[in-house]
This record gives C-alpha cells, sequence and structure tokens, in this order.
C-alpha cells in the first residue's frame, strides 16, 4: 500500500517512514530527495533574507552519499536549529556531492512542524537508474 | 521472500538454519501474533542477523517483534567476544531509550477528579516535544561528567535520591564511557536537551495498579492494587542518536576494507576487538548514561509536578523508584555456553533484560524476587510489572519483551484515525491525554499497537518473566 505525493511516494513500514524518490538526473533525484525531507518535516512560510551554506559530502557510493546528504540537511536542524529553505547541488559524483544552501533559523512564526525526522537509515537503501529515471530508496527513523 | 517457521511450541518457533545463517532463528510468540509478522519484514530481519560474525546459539526476537532497519525491533543476538562483532544497528539510534517506574502512596481514587489537572502541569513543566530544550544547560564540561557518571550525576545535582541508583539497570551508569572520543556534533546535541522527554512514543503516565496477579513479589516491589504510579519513557535524545549516526557513518567508511558482504547496510558492524569496536562501545556507553541522567532527573520533575499541583508534601506523594530499564542497549554479560561461563556481547534492540532471583549482577532488594521488567503498553490499555525468570537465561540471553510492538505502520494509524479525534475517545475511556505533535496521537493510538496482554502473556508462559502487576492508564503526557 503506497501513497503518492509528486516526486515521491510514501512507503509502509510498521515503525517508521521510507520514502520512493525520483528524479530525471541524478542530481535531480538529490535535490528531489533533499525537498522530500523537508517537505516530510516542515512547513516553510517565505523568509525573504536567508543565509548560504556550502557543504562537501563524500561517500562509498551513491546510496551512502545519499544518506550522508539526507543526514546533513538533518543535522542543520537537529544540531545548528538552521531550516534549510532552498537547494542548489554544485556539483556531483559516485564518490562526491558538492552543494550550496538556503537556511534562516528556526523560527516558530514561519516554520511549522509537521513531524519530527530523527535519522536516516541505511535499511534497504538503494540509488537505481531504470530506463533513464533515477530512483532513491530511503527508511527514515522517527 | 516467505521465512519458513516451524512451530516448537505455543509460544516458540524456529526459523531453520538456511542459506548464509550462521545459526537458527527463534522468535516468541503464539498462534495470534504470529499471523502479524508475515505483513512485513521483520522475519527477513531475524535471519540477516543469524548472518553476522561470531553470533551464538540462535537470533532471536520478543514476542512484540515487528519490523525496524537492520535488527527488527524486539530482536536479541549474542556475540562472542573474540570472533564476534558490535553493530550500531542492533542498539538503534535512541541508545538506552528505556523505562522508569515509580509507585506512589496515593490511591488513585483519592487523584481521580484531579488528574486533568495533574497531566496539565506534567505537560507544562516537563519539556517534550520535537527539538525540546529543557531548563538544564550544560557546560562541555558538565556533560562529560554526565556521560561519564550517569544517574549518580543527576543524584549529586539534587534530582533525586542515592538509593534511586541500586533501583536502576547497572546503578545508572555503564563502565568503559570516554566522552573524548565524541564529535563535536555529538556534544553540541546534548547540551541543552537533558531533562526533555523528546517526541514520538515517549512520554509518562500517571497509572494505577489495576491488578496484581503475584502479591508476594507485589509487596516486595512495593505494589498494590489502587495505587498511583508513574511510568516514564524516555532516552538519550540528540546525543544518543547523534552517536549512533557518527559510528553507522564511520563503519560504513570501513566496511569496503572488511569484505564483509551485509545482507543490509544498517546492519553494519565491526570486530568487538578493533579499535572501531571498542570507541563504538565507549561511545555507546555515554549515550546510555546520558539517558539514565535524564530519565533521573525526568522523575524529580514529575515528582516536583505532583508535589505542586496537589499542595502535598513529598512524605505525603512518597514517590519511590521501583526501577529503570533499558532496552536498546549492547552489553558484555556472562551466559552459559554450552555448559561454560562466557562473556557474550548481547545487542538487546527493544527488548529488555530480565534476571531472575539469585542472579550476581542483581542489587540487594531484588536478590530474592528476580529484575522488575517493565512493559509500557499502548496508551489505551495496560502496561505491566513483570520479575525476571530462570527461563530467561535459559532461552533468550536474560532478555524479556519491551512493550507491545506495533502493529500499524504510522501512516495507515493516521489513515485509519482520520475523522475521529483520538483525545476524545481515549478521554471516554477516562484516560487523559495531551500531546505536543500534531500526529502523535494518531500515529500513537491505540489501535497502532499488539495486544499487550497477549505480548506479556507469551513472555509469562515462555518463561522469560512472571506477571507481578498490571498498570492501567489515568492520563498520558507525549511529545
Amino acid at each position: 500500500m503506497t501513497k503518492t505525493i509528486s516526486e515521491f511516494t510514501i512507503l509502509d513500514h510498521t515503525a517508521d517512514l521510507g520514502v520512493d524518490i525520483t528524479g530525471s538526473s541524478l542530481m535531480d533525484l538529490f535535490e528531489n530527495a533533499g525537498r522530500t525531507l523537508l517537505h516530510l518535516m516542515f512547513r516553510v512560510k517565505p523568509v525573504k533574507k536567508a543565509d548560504l551554506i556550502r557543504i562537501s559530502i563524500s561517500g562509498n557510493d551513491l546510496a551512502d552519499l545519499m544518506n550522508k546528504w539526507l543526514s546533513e540537511i538533518l543535522y542543520l536542524y537537529a544540531g545548528e536549529n538552521l531550516i534549510v529553505t532552498g537547494i542548489n547541488i554544485d556539483s556531483l559524483s559516485p564518490a562526491s556531492l558538492n552543494a550550496t544552501l538556503k537556511t534562516s533559523p528556526f523560527n516558530p512564526k514561519f516554520h511549522k512542524i509537521i513531524r519530527e525526522i530523527k535519522a536516516v537509515t541505511y535499511h534497504q537503501i538503494a540509488v537505481t537508474n531504470k530506463n533513464g529515471i533515477w530512483t532513491a530508496r530511503v527508511i527514515f527513523d522517527l | 521472500m516467505e521465512i519458513e517457521l516451524k512451530e516448537i511450541d505455543k509460544n516458540r518457533w524456529l526459523i531453520p538454519k538456511k542459506g548464509d545463517m550462521r545459526v537458527p532463528g527463534i522468535v516468541f510468540s503464539n498462534h495470534q501474533l504470529i499471523k502479524d509478522l508475515r505483513n512485513d519484514q521483520s522475519l527477513l530481519q531475524v535471519v540477516n542477523v543469524a548472518t553476522l560474525p561470531g553470533i551464538v546459539k540462535q537470533s532471536l526476537a520478543m514476542p512484540d517483534i515487528h519490523w525496524g532497519y537492520g535488527f527488527p525491533i524486539g530482536g536479541v543476538a549474542a556475540f562472542q567476544m573474540k570472533e564476534g562483532i558490535i553493530s550500531p544497528g542492533g542498539v538503534g539510534y535512541d541508545i538506552n531509550c528505556g523505562c522508569r517506574l515509580m509507585t506512589t502512596s496515593l490511591k488513585a481514587n483519592e487523584i481521580r477528579p484531579y488528574v486533568k489537572d495533574l497531566i496539565s502541569a506534567l505537560f507544562k513543566n516537563i519539556p517534550a516535544g520535537v527539538g525540546s530544550e529543557g531548563a538544564i544547560h550544560l557546560s562541555k564540561h558538565d556533560e562529560a561528567k554526565v556521560a561519564l557518571e550517569g544517574a549518580s550525576w543527576a543524584v549529586k545535582k539534587g534530582f533525586g535520591q542515592t538509593e534511586d541508583l541500586e533501583r536502576t539497570e547497572d546503578y545508572g551508569a555503564l563502565d568503559g564511557a570516554d566522552p573524548s572520543i565524541l564529535s563535536d556534533r555529538a556534544v553540541k546535541r546534548g547540551l541543552d536537551q537533558l531533562g526533555t522527554l523528546g517526541s514520538g512514543n515517549h512520554f509518562i503516565e500517571l497509572q494505577v495498579v489495576d491488578h496484581v496477579y503475584d502479591y508476594w513479589t507485589a509487596d516486595r516491589f512495593n505494589l498494590f492494587e489502587g495505587q498511583t504510579t508513574i511510568l516514564i519513557h524516555s532516552g538519550s535524545r540528540g546525543f544518543g542518536h547523534q552517536i549512533c549516526d557518527d559510528f553507522l557513518k564511520e563503519m560504513t567508511a570501513e566496511s569496503s576494507l572488511t569484505g564483509l558482504q551485509l545482507p543490509d547496510r544498517q546492519l553494519v558492524c565491526t570486530p568487538l576487538t578493533s579499535d572501531l569496536g571498542k570507541r563504538y562501545l565507549s561511545a555507546m556507553a555515554c549515550a546510555a548514561n546520558y539517558a539514565w541522567a535524564n530519565r533521573q532527573i525526568l522523575m524529580h520533575l514529575a515528582q516536583e509536578t505532583l508535589i505542586t499541583a496537589l499542595s502535598i508534601s513529598p512524605n505525603e506523594l512518597d514517590m519511590k523508584l521501583l526501577y529503570d530499564v533499558c532496552h536498546n542497549i549492547a552489553k558484555k554479560e556472562l551466559h552459559n555456553l554450552d555448559g561454560q561461563d562466557t562473556m557474550l556481547c548481547v545487542h538487546r534492540k527493544g527488548a529488555t533484560r530480565s534476571l531472575p532471583p539469585g542472579h550476581p549482577v542483581l542489587p540487594r532488594i531484588y536478590k530474592d524476587t528476580g529484575q522488575p521488567v517493565l512493559i509500557p503498553g499502548d496508551m489505551g490499555t495496560y502496561s505491566y510489572v513483570l520479575a525476571g525468570a530462570q527461563g530467561a537465561m535459559e532461552l533468550s540471553f536474560g532478555s524479556s519483551c519491551h512493550g507491545a510492538g506495533r502493529s500499524l505502520s504510522r501512516s495507515k494509524a493516521v489513515k485509519m484515525a482520520k475523522g475521529r479525534s483520538i483525545h476524545r475517545e481515549l478521554e471516554d475511556k477516562g484516560i487523559i491525554v495531551q500531546s505536543r505533535g500534531k500526529l502523535t496521537l494518531k500515529e500513537e493510538m491505540p489501535e497502532a499497537y499488539k495486544d499487550v496482554s497477549q505480548v506479556v502473556e507469551v513472555v509469562h508462559e515462555a518463561g522469560l518473566a512472571k506477571k507481578v502487576a498490571r498498570l492501567r492508564p489515568l492520563g498520558v503526557i507525549k511529545g
């Protein structure tokens, strides 16, 4: 049983929350994955002022890279109290990712929390390409 | 993938050793509960754990087993110290998530008119919910002390009594903690979250002792019918999560060097004898100790709140800690293996230690009774107090279940709750609930869980622990 919301699909997982995310390119997939995570966690009103943060991540493979990319967005909220409001992936290879993120400090006036996602797990994590469509499966710890 | 299950007796099922499995699997369950397991991937997770190096006897699942990540929730596995591994996924993100039960001298019928006010007061005074911060702001120096000393740090700061420590598993502190190895991120996330409940399935519940099964043990546990009790369920907050995440990533980075093929990347692990394995255990101990300090402080906050809200003295409330147990942990423990006392590393991922009477690790006060085993149910039915039994040492590396166990996914639960007021439904049953998260009550509604009474019955009949008392909720605060 699944429920589709634009470019991601929520999977039924007994204890936690899984999603299948799609993208027309690898870069598109990683951007969609970041946006999906934010969509699952927050509703954000437009804020004029945003700070830019540049991040660089390396991984063993695309699945590891996906885990670390989403974990980084999650940490910015959990550890730095920053909400990511915009994502631009500057460069991407199977082993590394560089991105510029628009962020603003969490403010309950502008940021409504939908649910807490506590971690990005490696359980069943996969990044695949079938007939030119990129797909990622990610299960989050709630 | 269809997993073969063979019934051993009415409470145990065998998963025969096949393929890459190093040992067979054993699932503690009955005919009713086992049906649900066919609908998720938890049995496959029991099989996956059975493939890990150094596992001994069996890959075990308690009757509250459900689909987790890596290990099933309700999974227990023991590993040899020399050939075996340690897996952060076999402990879980919320390191030392656990329960703490307090007794009082108050009779539930005396406080019933005030339950709404008491729940409001607890909700106001105890920080809960996403990213909640407490009144305690630690310096890095003090955080390191919390990580080393656990519950005793909190007691020294005035949160509770020294005698609480012997009523806490491992006296509220694991040996071997080393805060110097923690990442800056873990340190930062621990500074402001001590004394906070968290979100999701974490709660504080006001309860009444509804039924006593074993009067002799109940008397020694200071439990009597009609008594008011308070149950806390919380863990190591963002501190523990960050530690787990840090080591999962470090072990993943190293996994390409070991060549170990894993059926699930969340099972990533490292030899217990490796430097990385030793560092994980030291970091895990820091988080476990933080969690014990956290629950010690939460208990104190609950006590202060009830005293103020009821305008009574501490003596009139007479709140005493019954026991504090952890259910997400890996521990070095002595177990009988082929007739020899052998040191093993026991992973309990959603499972509670259950030591029988006379076990040398037990504190003096519980030597005759066995360890109190605390089993929270869902917020609409019951929780249970059990006592550790000898069967656990023979069948489950001294382990029991840890709760009811989910039967519905959160999304299914939310869908099922559409158009319903769970808050009102519970109030109609005489249970007052307050929660921070908008989705929490729907995700956590009673139908989302297995029947805790059946889960406990399996544990009792299998001889892993014996029923002492049943507790019914009066009111709950959730994150």
